[in-house]
């Protein structure tokens, strides 16, 4: 799912560079925004520590072997915090595993994290007003299931477009794209399995700790003077 | 008399037909063999062999599972643009060719497959061949070598967390 160097042409990676730039800068903004930006790093952190060797962790669906993703966990729990997460994440990946490539890494950064964004988008609706008063556990838990899987699922979506509109011609066509296609459905359990997972992080967290999701209730980027509830717990 | 004359008429004419038949057999195989093309003509095949030096391309993902059926593109020193030789790995992964020996320098291989892919360099020396190790060094990392790199950056994100999570 990580792009090594020297698949996509220079001005894919250029492109890459320029989003996840645009990315990055937006995400900091807001997170600037908040009353206490330091008070989630230390979440920030963490998930960014199993982000990092999550990729390391492979499933096999017969004939290909994906391995776990998780920027739609990321993008549940961490909300604006999750661009610059899954970018650091990316940047160890590629220098320590060699999983990626530098010159990819603006490329996999906005395959990956705006995907999470979108996640984070989706699962801050339990927040809503109508939703709010008939939320609970099962909300809570289908919306962190919904937010898993859409990571995985539009990455995949966003990796099989750039694949295609990409491949040389002194490629096989037919060949590669039949292979494009073959990794981008072995996706499809795996959004599964992440959405699972994703729920039943946010599940346990919301037991153990439910201050550790309540940065989603307003929008990621509450104006200041609102109340801080991580401030008290950590 | 009549008859044996008539017997010996018939008899001449018979084999003059026969002949005839014969002569128009032949030039119709004659004019076969001139009208086919040249090569189908030959039935003779002529095998020869001689010793190559050449490279064998070993292609896995960093799980150690193979990667047959991927792409390779096979390009000569100093034009990186058009594929000097383009094919597939078998089943086991590999890929075999034999560089051109008259154009040294380094050759470049690339193995890709649905976005996948990686690139090895192969050095070719105008005398002395191709050059490199005789067997495969591995690649990639061990287990214990990617135990250890994963716990030292998991360590160093606890360590950050651990760092904005003191109180002042």
């Amino acid at each position: 799912m990580h792009l090594p160097d020297g698949i996509v042409p220079a001005t894919v990676c250029a492109a890459g560079f320029a989003t996840a730039g645009l990315a990055t800068w937006y995400s900091l903004r807001r997170i600037g925004r908040q009353e206490d930006p330091q008070a989630q790093v230390p979440k920030a952190s963490l998930f960014t520590a199993v982000f990092f060797v999550a990729s390391l962790v492979h499933v096999p669906v017969p004939p290909v072997s994906v391995h776990l993703i998780l920027n739609g966990l990321l993008g549940v729990v961490l909300g604006w915090y999750a661009f610059p997460a899954i970018l650091v994440g990316l940047f160890f990946q590629a220098v320590m595993f060699g999983h990626g490539g530098l010159t990819t890494l603006g490329v996999n950064a906005t395959m990956l994290g705006v995907p999470a964004l979108l996640a984070a988008l989706l699962f801050r609706s339990r927040g809503l007003p109508g939703l709010e008063a008939r939320g609970g556990r099962k909300l809570t838990g289908l919306l962190a299931f919904l937010g898993g899987s859409l990571g995985v699922g539009l990455t995949a979506l966003i990796l099989a477009v750039l694949l295609f509109t990409t491949v040389p011609a002194s490629l096989d066509a037919t060949a590669e794209r039949a292979a494009i296609a073959a990794l981008v459905l072995a996706h499809v359990p795996l959004a599964l399995v992440e959405g699972v997972f994703t729920a039943l992080v946010v599940l346990f967290l919301l037991r153990v700790d439910p201050g550790l999701l309540e940065n989603h209730r307003g929008p990621p980027g509450r104006e200041p003077g609102e109340p801080r509830e991580l401030a008290k717990t950590g | 008399m009549k008859t044996s004359r008539t017997a010996r008429g018939t008899a001449e004419a018979r084999l003059g037909r026969a002949v005839a038949r014969l002569a128009g057999f032949v030039a119709g195989v004659v004019g076969a063999l001139l009208l086919l093309p040249s090569g189908a003509a030959a039935h003779g095949v002529v095998l020869d062999h001689r010793p190559v030096e050449g490279v064998e391309v070993r292609a896995a993902f960093d799980t150690g599972e193979v990667m047959d059926e991927a792409q390779v593109s096979v390009f000569a020193p100093e034009d990186a643009s058009e594929p000097w030789e383009t094919g597939t790995t078998d089943e086991r992964g590999r890929y075999l060719f034999v560089p051109d020996a008259s154009r040294p320098g380094t050759w470049t291989v690339q193995v890709r497959q649905a976005g996948h892919g990686s690139i090895v360099n192969v050095t070719v020396e105008e005398d002395a061949g191709v050059t490199g190790a005789d067997g495969f060094s591995g690649g990639g990392y061990g287990a214990l070598q990617i135990g250890l790199m994963a716990a030292a950056g998991v360590w160093g994100f606890v360590g950050t967390a651990l760092f904005f999570m003191r109180k002042k």
